[in-house]
Formats: structure tokens, C-alpha cells, sequence
């Protein structure tokens, strides 16, 4: 008897199967999408008790601004973030894969998670993978060994550096590290400096844009400022807004599908007497 | 000018090993690019492979680092199963080895140094296609195409350890000078019976070679101290 | 041509109190041919889960059939309806696995969640997840979507008026857009029932 065949959901990694046909598309004259990329500024340094990431919040797809206001900096682990600049689906999922390596690691040691752990499993998958999945990251934490911070290319270089920047902005921004940064900074005087390079990039370069993300890593604490600073407020709307009239749009057809409600089944205790 | 940030990290650079008397002296410059932007001005160039093995990395620094990081790993099992430090012959043939095996996927050439019991203090070259070499000294990247002349001329056999040192230090510095992919700062691992030394010397430290100008904080600085510039005539 | 571009297609959605309504044109075209005039776009998954899909037909329907099947395996296993946010992952996973030769499709997706709000979400064909709090747009007609809704959009609108709304953005989008229109359909869901509405527009 011929076993029958499901299509059972993947276990994981990649499927080249459309690969073929879509070559065969390109062949035929059809331009391939353009992806959504997080033309980026984003940069971390090192200050007095911990490591500070930042990153502007636009979301480019070509010269079409994405999404105004998204998250570049991700979640790694709780002593670890990691900012993301490249194709977005790439850094999310290579951020993603890599933290729940982390927290899965974590539940086998017992241990806090450290950076360079984070570094390998990120390095080793972008070199794999030859510069195809497009990631630069920023990682920067603070573990049992102290506060670290590295780059990552998308061909699975690394760096370790007191001050770093990547994404399209990096060289607005680097300008301002490069003329401010200063070994032990307070956490008030890093915070400011960061927000002074994301600016820099945010202004300076078209990639890069809207609001400013920043968060502070030390020893057993990390604080996440989401929208730290909004240099670039809404102006344009109207305060009355548009407003149409019932029954404005011409309807051909209604359709009307009531939706069951949820009945919630209270069981008495069966023990009582 | 478009500084191609996607283009793959490289390392134009000058990387050198030189044996003297009783040891190794190995020494890079520190500038990592991507195009035209330099990414790093002050990587780490010579990597630990073992306690008395070191490396000196060019090409691709995703390749190199990768590189270097499988032969770490293979070196420090060695060690284990083998009970005693791993000789400098055994870390260079295993560079060989990885880069023979990938040399179509690699870009990188390395240049492995250190000091064992047997043979004393040893140069070995892995250039691009994975041969490799035993050499009394060895140059290695962008910047050692400015230094054969000067290698030929200065580099003596009975050297003592400052005065390796100082070779390397000078000739890093005079690629420095004339190589673009070139800069930064010098460092330095010397590497002889007592263990390895680790030696940083700063850009502005350096000596200044024909034409060099002093390092100067800003060229604002030139405008204030000196007579004002010429008004440009047509 | 871009490959987004060969069927033609206009998508929104759009959040308002404790509801959401999505809408798509109607048209399937062959580049500059109009192949059909009543072409669905939008798909529901469960009651309070819909997902329009944008860019090449022939992937949309691929997609959507193998989302069907991984909601029909996770019913079966689970014994409820998926979230809004975990269908969302789900789509997101199944495009990333075809990152280096993807589904040409460019989903919406909009649900009720289990207190009644509202969630909506795109992502590009490669699966990178775009939450937003107020509109999200996709299809050939998407620049002018953008425009629209970005003016006519206001929060916490009641269904009745986020109709309107996304009726009047959905239309006014199409018609500088020659590759998608011929009128529109649109879901509002509010948590007691689903309207699904047919709309007249221009057939040219």
C-alpha cells in the first residue's frame, strides 16, 4: 500500500524551490521586488557601567518611506540587544533565531547568557551563508566579564570596538562619535552623545529617519527608551479630519455574518457540600 | 564618491613576521575597510591561536577570522590529546590544510608565527592558494608590495630581539605611509621562550617618512598658528 | 515591469474602535489586460482573522492554500482559532523560508484578538513584520494608499464611519492607479458580526 504523502509543515531552514521559476521571470523581462530595508543609521558605545545602543525608526522600501515609527532595536537576550540595519526580514529573523538559541542555552546552564555567545551563533550563521543574508548588526551587552559591544557585517566579520556605527547613516553618525566620544562617560553624557549621532543620521542621511530608540544596558538592569527622542513630530493633520457621510459610498451588495458569541462555561466546584 | 558600505569587509593591509635570535617578531597595522570607508582604525590583526602561536591575518576578515577561529579550535584539542603545547609546524600546517581544502571559497593569507622547544622560533606564510612557506622572514598584503626592497636590504640573520622589533615597527610604518589600504596604528606580538609580549605603538608616534607631515589636532590649527594660506590666483 | 505590478492589485486596512475593516479592488489583470472584474484578494482564515494578498495571483492562492492547511493542522492540534499576532508569525515564517526565491505577495493581515482589539500587520514578500497602530496598505496601488489614508485616517473611529473611510481611501486610490479597481470589496468586523460589502466604482 503506497504511504500516503502530507505536506508536513518544515522543520526549519530554507526552501529553494521557487527559485528556478523566478529566475526564469527575470529572464522574461519581470524586475524583481526590491525588499524592505532599514536604510539605517544605528550605534552603541560604551560608557562608565554598561553599553548604550541607538537607532533612528524609518523602514525604507525604495524611496517609499515603510513604516515611520518601527523597532530596529532587538531583543537578545535580557542582558543583550542588538540593533539592526540591512534587509528587514533578515535581521529579524537572524536577530529572532539567535535569541531563542539564547534563552534555550540559558535553560540547559542555568547561567546568564553572554555576548561573545551571542557573537558566535551570529557570526557562524552570516558566514554560512556568504554575505547573501544581509544583516549588519550592532550587538551590545553587559555579562558576567563586563560590557561588551561588536559589529557585525553581513559577511560574518566582527569587530570590538569602544564606539561603533553601521547602516547608511554610519558615517553622519560616526562623524559625531569620532569628535565626542571619550572613554567613561556617565549615563547621561552617553544617552545625550547617542542621541546627538542618531540625530546626525536621522537628518543627514535620506535612509534614515523619524524618531530616536535608545537602550541603556548595565550590570542586572536594562532599560529600553523606546521613542527617547522626536525630533520629527506630525504637523500636517487636519484637527477635524475627514469625514464622510452614512451611506456616502455606493454598496452593490451586504453581507451580514453574525459572529457566535463566547459562551463562558462556569463549573461549580464539585468537591463542595 | 560613494563609499561602498555593502561591499565585504577587507583588510588591505601590511602584516609581517620576522625571526631574530631566539624568537619571532610579528607586526600589522590596524585600518579594516569596507571600499572606500575604513569600518575599523583600530582592529586587532594578530590573533592568539595558541599560548606560543600567534597569527597575522590579510583578505577578507570574514574569512580570516573564521579561519583562524577553526584552527584555535583544532589546536587547543590537539593540545589536549597530545598533553603538550602544539608546535608552530602543527598550527601552520593546519591553516594549510583549511585553506587548501576551501581555497575556492577563501580569501585570505596568513602569516603563522611562534616559538616551540624543537625548532625555536619559526615564520610560516600561507599565501591565497594554501601552500606553505618556512621563511627566515615574510611580508604579507597590500602594504608588502613597499617592502620587499626595504627586506632585502635591512633584514639580517642574528638579529637580537629590539633590534627585530624596530625593523618591523619601521617597515609597517614606512607602508603605512605609502600604502592607502594601510593605516592606523602599529602592533606588535613577540613571541620567544619566555611566552609572548604583546607591543602598541601609536599613530603619532610614528616617524615621519618623506613629504609627512606633523599629526596636527585640527587643520583649523594651521590657519591660527601658521601665515595665512596663499589666496588661490587664476 | 516589477513583478508586483503584472496582476495589479490595491490593499487596506484599517483599525477603528474594537473593530477593523479590510478592502481590496476587484480586478485581475494580465499586465494591461483585464482578465476578471469580481477577483477576491481578501481571504478569511477564521471568523476574525482575514489576510488580503497582494502582488503575483498565482502565489497568493499557493499561500494561501498552504495557510489554510497550517490553520486547519494547528485547529486540530490546539482546539481553537489562531491569534491574530501568531497567525501573523506564522505567515512571516512561511515567506522567510523562501527568502532567497520568495512567494511574489505582499500580505495584509488584520484579526480581532481575544479582548476585542484590533490587530493589523503587513510584511514584504520576504516576511519582514510591519505593525501598525492605524493603517497599513499594499498592491500595486499602494503609493496612492499611502497619500490617502495617511489624510483620511483618525482614531477610534465607529464601524459605520471606519466604512466610509476606508471605502472612500480604497477608491479615491484607485482610480490613479490603472492596474487595480473596477469597485471594491470590504470586511468590517466588529466583535458581533462581519459585513462584507460589494463597492460600485469606476469600470475603467
Amino acid at each position: 500500500m503506497e504511504k500516503a504523502r502530507v505536506d508536513l509543515p518544515p522543520k526549519g531552514g530554507f526552501s529553494f524551490d521557487l527559485c528556478r521559476r523566478n529566475e526564469m521571470l527575470t529572464k522574461k523581462g519581470l524586475q524583481l521586488p526590491g525588499f524592505r530595508k532599514t536604510g539605517t543609521t544605528i550605534v552603541g558605545l560604551i560608557f562608565e557601567d554598561g553599553v548604550i545602543l541607538g537607532a533612528d525608526t524609518r523602514a525604507t522600501e525604495g524611496p517609499i518611506v515603510a513604516d515611520k515609527n518601527c523597532e530596529k532595536i532587538h531583543y537578545m537576550a535580557p542582558n543583550i540587544y542588538c540593533c539592526g540595519a540591512g534587509t528587514a526580514a533578515d535581521t529579524e529573523a537572524v536577530t529572532d533565531m539567535v535569541s531563542s538559541q539564547l534563552q534555550l542555552h540559558r535553560y540547559a546552564t542555568r547561567r546568564e547568557s553572554r555576548v561573545i555567545t551571542a557573537l558566535t551563533l551570529l557570526k557562524s550563521h552570516l558566514f554560512s551563508y556568504q554575505g547573501h543574508v544581509s544583516a549588519a548588526l550592532v550587538l551590545g551587552g553587559v555579562d558576567i566579564t563586563g560590557p561588551h559591544l561588536h559589529t557585525v557585517y553581513p559577511h560574518g566579520s566582527t569587530d570590538t570596538l569602544p564606539f561603533a556605527t553601521m547602516g547608511s547613516g554610519s558615517l553622519a553618525a560616526m562623524a559625531v562619535f569620532e569628535s565626542k566620544y571619550k572613554e567613561g562617560l556617565t549615563r547621561e553624557d552617553g544617552i545625550q552623545l547617542v542621541g546627538e549621532a542618531i540625530c546626525s543620521g536621522i537628518f543627514n542621511d535620506l535612509g534614515s529617519g523619524s524618531n530616536v530608540d535608545v537602550c541603556v544596558i548595565t550590570k542586572g538592569k536594562t532599560d529600553y527608551l523606546r521613542n527617547h527622542q522626536l525630533p520629527n513630530p506630525r504637523t500636517y493633520i487636519s484637527s477635524r479630519g475627514y469625514s464622510f457621510d452614512r451611506g456616502h459610498t455606493e454598496v452593490l451588495s451586504t453581507k451580514i455574518t453574525p459572529l457566535k458569541l463566547k459562551a463562558e462555561v462556569v463549573e461549580n466546584d464539585a468537591m463542595e457540600e | 564618491m560613494d563609499p561602498d558600505l555593502s561591499a565585504p569587509h577587507s583588510m588591505g593591509t601590511t602584516i609581517i613576521g620576522v625571526t631574530y635570535d631566539g624568537g619571532v617578531v610579528l607586526g600589522a597595522d590596524s585600518r579594516t575597510s569596507t571600499g572606500m570607508y575604513v569600518a575599523n582604525r583600530a582592529s586587532d590583526k594578530i590573533t592568539q591561536l595558541t599560548d606560543n602561536v600567534y597569527v597575522c591575518r590579510s583578505g577578507s576578515a570574514a574569512d580570516s577570522q573564521i579561519l583562524s577561529d577553526y584552527v584555535r579550535y583544532f589546536l587547543n584539542q590537539h593540545t589536549i590529546q597530545l598533553g603538550q603545547p602544539a608546535t608552530v609546524k602543527v598550527a601552520a600546517n593546519l591553516v594549510r590544510l583549511f585553506s587548501y581544502q576551501n581555497k575556492n571559497m577563501l580569501q585570505t593569507g596568513l602569516i603563522i608565527g611562534g616559538w616551540d622547544k624543537y625548532e625555536g622560533g619559526q615564520i610560516y606564510s600561507v599565501p591565497l592558494g594554501g601552500t606553505v612557506l618556512k621563511q627566515p622572514f615574510t611580508i604579507g598584503g597590500s602594504g608588502s608590495s613597499y617592502l620587499y626592497g626595504f627586506f632585502d636590504q635591512a633584514w639580517k640573520d642574528g638579529m637580537s630581539k629590539d633590534e627585530a622589533e624596530k625593523l618591523v615597527v619601521k617597515a609597517v610604518s614606512l607602508a603605512i605611509a605609502r600604502d592607502g589600504a594601510s593605516g592606523g596604528v602599529v602592533r606588535t606580538v613577540t613571541i620567544n621562550a619566555e611566552g609572548a609580549t604583546r607591543n602598541f605603538y601609536s599613530g603619532d608616534s610614528l616617524p615621519l617618512w618623506h613629504e609627512e607631515l606633523e599629526p596636527r589636532n585640527s587643520l583649523l590649527d594651521i590657519l591660527v598658528s601658521g601665515a595665512s594660506p596663499e589666496p588661490m590666483s587664476i | 515591469m516589477s513583478i508586483f505590478e503584472y496582476n495589479g492589485s490595491a490593499l487596506v486596512a484599517m483599525v477603528g474602535k474594537n473593530c477593523f475593516a479590510i478592502a481590496s479592488d476587484r480586478r485581475l489583470g494580465v499586465q494591461l489586460q483585464t482578465v476578471a472584474t469580481d477577483f477576491r484578494r481578501i481571504y478569511r482564515i477564521h471568523d476574525k482573522v482575514y489576510i488580503g494578498l497582494s502582488g503575483l495571483a498565482t502565489d497568493a492562492q499557493t499561500l494561501y492554500q498552504r495557510l489554510v492547511f497550517r490553520h486547519k493542522l494547528y485547529q486540530l492540534r490546539e482546539e481553537r482559532d489562531m491569534k491574530p499576532e501568531t497567525f501573523a508569525s506564522l505567515v512571516s515564517s512561511i515567506l522567510y523560508e523562501k527568502r532567497f526565491g520568495p512567494y511574489f505577495c505582499q500580505p495584509v493581515i488584520a484579526g480581532l484578538g481575544d479582548d476585542d482589539q484590533p490587530f493589523i500587520c503587513t510584511m514584504d514578500c520576504l516576511g519582514a513584520k510591519e505593525l501598525a497602530k492605524d493603517f497599513v496598505v499594499s498592491g500595486s496601488a499602494s503609493e496612492s494608499l499611502y497619500g490617502a489614508c495617511e489624510s483620511m485616517y483618525k482614531p477610534d473611529m465607529e464601524p459605520e464611519e471606519l466604512f466610509e473611510n476606508i471605502s472612500q481611501a480604497l477608491l479615491a486610490s484607485v482610480d490613479r492607479d490603472c492596474l487595480s479597481g473596477w469597485g471594491g470589496h470590504v470586511f468590517l468586523v466588529t466583535p458581533s458580526e462581519v459585513q462584507e460589502r460589494t463597492l460600485k466604482g469606476r469600470m475603467d
